[in-house]
């Protein structure tokens, strides 16, 4: 049996490659390649619009550790992660521990909970920044109505990052609490059951028995969670164009700022290639923790 | 039964294959039709005289497109020998798209952009000079001055203008009544002005209103109209003018304005006053000829007027679209035809009545239609006081973006010292003038 | 009755929750059948004084929403489809075959799936262009042939059945193909339905790519032909919410259809 088991393995190896091969090739060419490219491109001087490329080694690196722009976009990304992650997890979780309740109408209310999550950034943040217009939009007005006082929101520096996340958050409880849900729903009946003859209330057996049985999937949650923290760009790019006085300006922002509307390919890569670094480190993490999960 | 798997494989990969391949067939079809430029077939044409198609990039969405697109339409059908094939997207893809392409050999044949691009364009090479142009039908006196100097880069022609704007003021006849202020006399100086500002702004809790909205970034730029008033300036020659006495001074009017009478709300996109104008919580706002029409429908009661002079004489706003020709092309004498077209007057004619823009030419203030048009004859009045803002600068964005639009959210938002802000706005500027 | 107390409780959490997420898509909907100088004034309402289609008829009368609505159909349909079928090869290969390099070329798909789209699209553009693939179906849809979201996903589901399954088709002297194929692939049914729904959603949504990769109205989608109606200067709110809420809708059904799926899908997963 050992010994064929090893024969099978090397013949694996060849099935492998043809189960892979499609996907690999189009991940090559299409990301790879570029990440290849953008890495090299980091090394020189290299706007689109210069007749001339030179190589400069690690110049644009070492601009970009003295560029307050590049630090303020790594600073409002984390404040961003910091505040979006736990406020996004509270609420979906909540969602979804209510809406797993065997009462009627559930299949109403998520669909419901997932149609932000469906609709695309573009018209979100239309429908937005017209809601909470601070003189005429429909939501300040009603605010204004009940004598709760209005912020002038995607226009004040202080207030806008925390618009952005509350509508980031908006369109993303539906997702997160589907996940739950499924985390949920694999909870065995009977362990709520004894806990229920311990005599327990609804609330503490959140606590001890729906919490603790749910932490595999909570850590997912926070990890991808995180990971799309750290990539923030559409709310930005739709609602605020990093704004006011870059006060919004996110990480890929500030890459998208210089790839896309400089045109300043060295510059954007240098930036690129360290966030994919942090990036990088919090993959090889998460491969930590699942492995230790499979082993669980 | 390993051969048989791979069989299968092999036969999923032939699938795979064929299906890449159907659709690169059908690819490939759509693709000699978009690229006229650059597929060899058209350079053919162009030997043998049959139709040339040019391929011609822009971004005019919004309201205006229909005006364009039948402007584009006439000249097609005009000519027997070339046919335009536009294709319109947010200016903001385009500029990624359009030297993308260009250096890689493709892109179309024409291009449409701010003129505040075009000494961008010209020093990389990659839109061609235009000299013969204005050598025969047309010629640089037709044009409005401001308007003829930016399409110049280093002595040399790049572009025809595609459209011409100016800003006025837009002013709600109705709150102006309402504040005792005659409707039939909007403020022609600046005293005036800031006057009716003051009289027209309300503070007070449940009906807040604005004197005059200014919007400070996603928007035609307003406040320099504020700063050229007082006779100051950003740039000139080369030179940074943010600390210049007059500049210095204009600021510290007008933020005062903002920051202690409330006149505007702070850090507005344009989109964002204009929602205010429209919805009568502001009485003024200085603004381009698009907006005329959405107001009309929404059967507010205003009128426009030239913005009030201030102490540095009669300053308003000029804003040029600009037609270009791609490094590519091998169509330059179609391209010239059609630029020709594009500011004929008969063009121009039907471009304003239809777009509500003044037209390109300054020499067609007689033209009865457009008299008959008491907008665009009123935006065409002000062309000769219109002035470009930071034109001839290769890093406009950069300097608008990083120098100046942080300076007014700092003196405004976050009611900074105007002195200082502006001493930091200087550096950033003298460093970005400087080059990196 | 602490019962009845603790499901009024409960509903009237859900029905707050659902009112706050919804409203935003309820003023979509009437602001589109509003007449434009409704739209924009002070005080603002929610509820039109006059019902008017006038704004649907302008987004029929203006785009070629048929054409666009059909590139959109086949965009995200082939993306969908295609991915489907390479992600779940790849998966198939990472969740049940044994190989050396596995794990290096699982850290790879990872590292793919972390890489956000606006680092690469200016090098890809490039490539294409030089390809000559911009403005084609194929160079649309290719680079978005596999999806390291989809290979993970599905790994994960795959990695959760059984070995049984597979080790007994295998001694029958099934070819790997015919395991994938006729044993894994119909039990991952949910699974492959939610990435369907996911892929479906991020491309019928998706305005950059579409936008950069076609240079005329025979390639372009929804999201690019909504666009028009953003001017530089002048935003048609009336047209555009309109053409919002028409380009939803069919995400709205798939997102019915596929919900039951949808749930036990992500179940199956393995994230527990």
């Amino acid at each position: 049996m050992h010994t064929k088991r090893g024969k099978w393995l090397l013949g694996q190896e060849k099935t492998a490659l043809y189960f892979l091969l499609p996907s690999f090739l189009v991940l090559g060419l299409f990301v790879f390649w570029p990440i290849i490219n953008s890495f090299i491109l980091s090394f020189y001087n290299w706007n689109l619009f210069d007749v001339v490329h030179p190589f400069v080694g690690l110049d644009n690196y070492r601009m970009l550790m003295q560029d307050e722009r590049f630090w303020n976009s790594v600073y409002q990304t984390g404040y961003y992660t910091l505040l979006s992650v736990p406020i996004g997890i509270v609420l979906s979780l909540l969602l979804a521990v209510l809406i797993k309740l065997p009462l009627r109408g559930m299949t109403f209310f998520k669909a419901i909970y997932f149609l932000p999550v469906i609709s695309s950034f573009a018209v979100i943040a239309i429908i937005w920044s017209f809601l909470l217009d601070p003189d005429i939009g429909l939501l300040s007005y009603y605010l204004h109505e009940w004598g709760i006082p209005v912020k002038d929101w995607l226009r004040n520096p202080d207030w806008a990052m925390p618009a952005v996340i509350m509508v980031a958050v908006w369109k993303n409880i539906g997702f997160n609490m589907v996940i739950f849900l499924a985390g949920l729903q694999e909870i065995p009946e009977s362990v709520y059951e004894a806990s229920k003859l311990d005599g327990a209330g609804p609330v503490r057996r959140f606590w001890s028995v729906t919490l603790p049985m749910l932490r595999h999937t909570l850590l997912f949650v926070v990890i991808i969670s995180v990971i799309s923290s750290f990539q923030v760009f559409d709310q930005v790019y739709v609602m605020t164009r990093g704004g006011p006085v870059f006060k919004t300006e996110t990480i890929v922002y500030f890459i998208y700022h210089y790839g896309f509307e400089e045109l300043d390919m060295g510059y954007a890569s240098s930036a690129s290639a360290l966030l994919f670094v942090v990036v990088l480190l919090i993959t090889l993490l998460q491969l930590r923790i699942f492995k230790f999960n499979e082993t669980n | 039964m390993k051969i048989k798997g791979y069989g299968k494989m092999t036969a999923l990969a032939l699938i795979l294959s064929m299906i890449a391949l159907l659709t690169a067939a059908c690819g490939n079809g759509s693709n000699n039709k978009g690229n006229a430029g650059s597929s060899p077939d058209s350079e053919a044409s162009a030997v043998t005289g049959e139709k040339v198609e040019l391929t011609f990039w822009n971004g005019f969405t919004g309201p205006d497109r229909p005006a364009y697109e039948a402007l584009v339409q006439k000249f097609n059908d005009s000519q027997p020998n070339i046919h335009i094939k536009m294709d319109i997207t947010p200016w903001d893809t385009l500029l990624a798209k359009l030297p993308t392409s260009w250096v890689t050999g493709e892109g179309p044949d024409m291009a449409a952009f701010s003129y505040s691009l075009i000494p961008k364009y010209a020093k990389s090479n990659l839109i061609l000079p235009l000299d013969e142009l204005y050598k025969g039908d047309l010629k640089e006196e037709m044009f409005p001055q401001g308007l003829t100097k930016v399409l110049k880069y280093e002595g040399k022609w790049y572009a025809a203008p595609a459209n011409f704007a100016t800003l006025m003021l837009y002013y709600n006849k109705d709150l102006f009544k309402a504040a005792g202020l005659d409707p039939e006399k909007p403020p022609t100086t600046w005293a005036e002005w800031q006057n009716a500002i003051v009289q027209t702004t309300k503070t007070s809790g449940n009906d807040k209103q604005y004197g005059l909205v200014l919007a400070d970034h996603a928007t035609i730029p307003m406040w320099p109209i504020l700063v050229w008033g007082n006779g100051g300036d950003f740039v000139a020659e080369g030179q940074s003018k943010m600390l210049d006495p007059k500049t210095v001074e204009a600021f510290k009017v007008w933020s005062d304005l903002v920051n202690n009478k409330g006149i505007t709300p702070t850090g507005l996109t344009g989109a964002e006053a204009d929602k205010l104008f429209q919805s009568g919580k502001a009485a003024m706002e200085m603004n381009g000829p698009w907006m005329t029409a959405g107001y009309t429908a929404a059967g507010l009661n205003y009128d426009v007027a030239p913005i009030p002079v201030g102490p540095g004489g009669p300053a308003t706003l000029a804003d040029s679209v600009a037609l270009v020709a791609g490094r590519n092309t091998k169509h330059k004498a179609e391209i010239l035809a059609f630029m020709k077209f594009w500011n004929s007057k008969e063009s121009q004619e039907y471009l304003s009545l239809n777009s509500g823009f003044p037209p390109t030419r300054s020499d067609m203030l007689d033209n009865e239609k457009l008299k008959e048009n008491a907008f665009v004859s009123k935006f065409a009045a002000t062309s000769s006081s219109a002035r470009f803002y930071l034109s001839g600068l290769e890093n406009y964005a950069k300097i608008n973006d990083e120098a100046i639009v942080p300076a007014i959210q700092f003196m405004t938002i976050n009611k900074k010292n105007v002195e200082e802000t502006l001493q930091n706005a200087d550096k950033t500027l003298l460093g970005l003038l400087s080059g990196k | 009755m602490r019962q009845v107390a603790g499901r009024s409780v409960s509903y009237v959490l859900l029905f707050l929750a659902a009112v706050a997420i919804a409203f935003p898509f309820l003023w979509m909907v009437l602001t589109s059948l509003k007449p434009e100088n409704e739209i924009v004034r002070f005080p603002p309402t929610l509820w039109p004084d006059t019902f008017t289609l006038s704004a649907y008829q302008d987004v029929w009368n203006r785009i070629p929403f048929m054409q666009f609505f059909k590139n959109t159909v086949l965009f995200a349909g082939g993306v969908t489809l295609v991915s489907l079928l390479l992600d779940s090869l790849a998966a198939y290969a990472f969740g049940r075959l044994q190989f050396r390099g596995r794990n290096l070329l699982f850290v790879l798909v990872l590292v793919a799936l972390m890489i956000p789209v606006q680092v690469t699209m200016i090098p890809l553009f490039i490539m294409l262009n030089k390809f000559g693939w911009v403005n084609t179906w194929i160079g649309l849809i290719l680079p978005r042939a596999t999806n390291a979201f989809g290979i993970f996903m599905l790994r994960q589901f795959f990695i959760g059945l059984p070995k049984e399954l597979d080790e007994s088709a295998r001694i029958d002297g099934c070819s790997e193909f015919r395991i994938y194929w006729n044993i894994i692939l119909p039990l991952a049914k949910p699974a492959l339905a939610s990435l369907a729904l996911f892929h479906v959603m991020y491309n019928w949504n998706d305005l950059l790519w579409p936008l950069i990769m076609t240079n005329n109205d025979t390639l372009r989608t929804l999201p690019a032909g909504l666009a028009l109606f953003m001017g530089q200067h002048v935003v048609e709110y009336g047209v555009l919410t309109a053409g919002a809420s028409l380009a939803l809708a069919p995400l709205v059904i798939a997102f019915l259809m596929a919900q039951k799926y949808f749930i036990q899908g992500i179940a199956f997963t393995g994230i527990k």
